[in-house]
């Protein structure tokens, strides 16, 4: 058994001479639920696809599961489950086939989850998959990924098009995943809430590079927003280093700051402050100050110089 | 491999049975031809109906790696515990495949008319060998050509592709005849047509 099921080093991808990934590098261990994050076109779907074998990487190595991504086993895509985004299934077929189809090339087949996935789903055996509605190819697509048992689940913002019951469903089942011993998930999404709510390790993408990568709880320790209030106006020359954003008005500074610490604080302090309080961020909130453009370069440095 | 060839034989039916019709016709040709004492008035439809069965054989690779690129079939089925590779070899298998079920019946209906109608010559018995050999390496040449010029979006390369590359196979036959070397320049071609195929279907994106 692998303990880093996946494995992406200094990964270089060009299209057309623009550069999409920029030496992206990260592990995920094994067990771990690992959310990728990124604005539209910030890479994740690249990464996903060339961990995957459907993309060749202009520079770079990756692995998935001990192996090459460029030369992977039947047995080792076996092994992997994957939820493309955008549900590419084939669409002249009837659900019956297409399933009939993908339990003919699986290794395993978990055939009592599976009947409960779809029953859960509800899906129309007989109707063609071009015929479904978004939402009932996302939980086909799901339901044919996780039938096979996998030691790896990517998901590739598998919740879009879902409603919220869906959405719901879909995350407790991806925990039932996880819950079974040794599963290992690498889920992309846009909707952070989500990824909040099951992921205990986040990487944020910006610009094709991968300026976050760690635990959900470091990411929230290390990020600070505080609400400044000072007697007169707020002073312009505040200096702190690793300043996410600040923006101020009037006698009150809004200062995203990270690895906050007590020399910090005591910086702060000399500026007299009436109060300092620190206000709660969401990953959501989180993830807005980390994809400023500005901000891109002073986050990458703050998070790869303290992340495990 | 046995699912995938199963797929491959289920999603292009059409053209499988459209190559059945036409080797039928061309055994009611060849009956006729024989009864008749193979007057030349034959030679064109018996001539037509083979270049209709090579033309057959190309869109049937063709059409199973455009239906692929233009549907992302593999990008699905290669991420099941398959290989591109695999998908590929089922491809050429059912190709194989398809030329025998084809030519078997023909050849089978052509020695029969021999044995019937002719004396039995050394001459004749070695063209009952070289015939349908070089006949069968054509057909899977034309299925390799097809399965080389599919694996695109462009509709025009996929027509001028079969005009072009059936005539060059098929004026082989028409120039060299059948035998020996004819069949090392097609099983060079069918290395060739298939081994760039697998380099191109395996290193591109999905």
């Amino acid at each position: 058994m692998n303990d880093n099921p996946i494995v992406v080093e200094n990964l270089v991808k060009y299209y057309e001479g623009r550069c999409v990934l920029d030496g992206v590098s990260f592990v995920v261990p094994r067990g771990c639920i690992f959310g990728l994050l990124g604005r539209n076109g910030s890479g994740k779907t690249t990464i996903i696809r060339i961990l995957l074998g459907l993309e060749p990487p202009t520079r770079g190595r990756t692995q998935v599961l001990g192996q090459d991504s460029t030369r992977l086993s039947a047995q080792t895509h076996g092994r992997v489950g994957y939820v493309a985004e955008g549900h590419h299934l084939i669409q002249s077929y009837k659900v019956r086939r297409l399933i009939s189809l993908c339990q003919g090339l699986s290794l395993r087949w978990n055939e009592e989850f599976f009947g409960h996935l779809m029953e859960t789903f509800r899906l129309p055996l007989d109707r063609k998959v071009k015929e479904l509605s978004t939402g009932m190819r996302a939980q086909l697509n799901l339901a044919l990924a996780m039938a096979i048992d996998p030691e790896l689940l990517v998901l590739d913002d598998p919740t879009l098009g879902l409603d919220t019951i869906a959405r719901r469903q879909f995350l407790e089942l991806a925990i039932d995943v996880i819950q079974r011993q040794g599963r290992t998930i690498l889920f992309s999404s846009h909707i952070l809430s989500d990824v909040e709510r099951i992921a205990d390790r986040i990487g944020v993408l910006v610009a094709g590079k991968l300026v976050v990568d760690c635990t959900l709880d470091e990411l929230k320790s290390r990020i600070k927003k505080l609400r400044v209030i000072f007697p007169e106006a707020a002073p312009p020359d505040l200096y702190l280093t690793e300043i996410v954003n600040q923006r101020q008005q009037g006698r009150e500074m809004v200062l995203t700051v990270a690895n906050w610490n007590p020399q910090k604080q005591a910086i702060l302090e000399t500026f007299r402050p009436e109060s300092c309080t620190e206000m709660p961020m969401s990953l959501e909130d989180i993830f807005i100050e980390c994809t400023r453009p500005a901000t891109a370069a002073v986050t990458e440095d703050v998070a790869r110089a303290s992340c495990p | 491999m046995l699912t995938l060839m199963r797929r491959e034989a289920y999603d292009n039916i059409v053209y499988l049975v459209g190559l059945g019709l036409v080797a039928a016709m061309l055994i009611v040709v060849l009956i006729s031809a024989a009864f008749e004492g193979m007057q030349e008035d034959y030679f064109l439809p018996l001539g037509l109906l083979t270049f209709l069965l090579l033309l057959g054989l190309y869109a049937l690779g063709a059409a199973q790696m455009y239906g692929d690129r233009a549907n992302r079939i593999s990008s699905l089925l290669t991420t099941q515990a398959v290989t591109r590779s695999r998908v590929l070899a089922a491809r050429a298998l059912v190709g194989l495949l398809a030329v025998l079920a084809v030519l078997l019946p023909v050849v089978v209906t052509a020695v029969v008319l021999l044995w019937a109608f002719l004396p039995p010559l050394d001459f004749y018995r070695r063209l009952l060998v070289e015939i349908p050999l070089t006949l069968a390496l054509t057909a899977f040449a034309c299925h390799s050509a097809g399965l080389l010029v599919g694996w695109t979006t462009n509709r025009i390369r996929l027509l001028a592709g079969a005009v072009l590359l059936v005539t060059a196979v098929a004026s082989l036959l028409w120039i060299k005849g059948f035998g020996p070397d004819v069949m090392a320049v097609l099983l060079l071609f069918i290395a060739a047509t298939l081994l760039r195929t697998w380099h191109t279907f395996t290193s591109t994106s999905l």
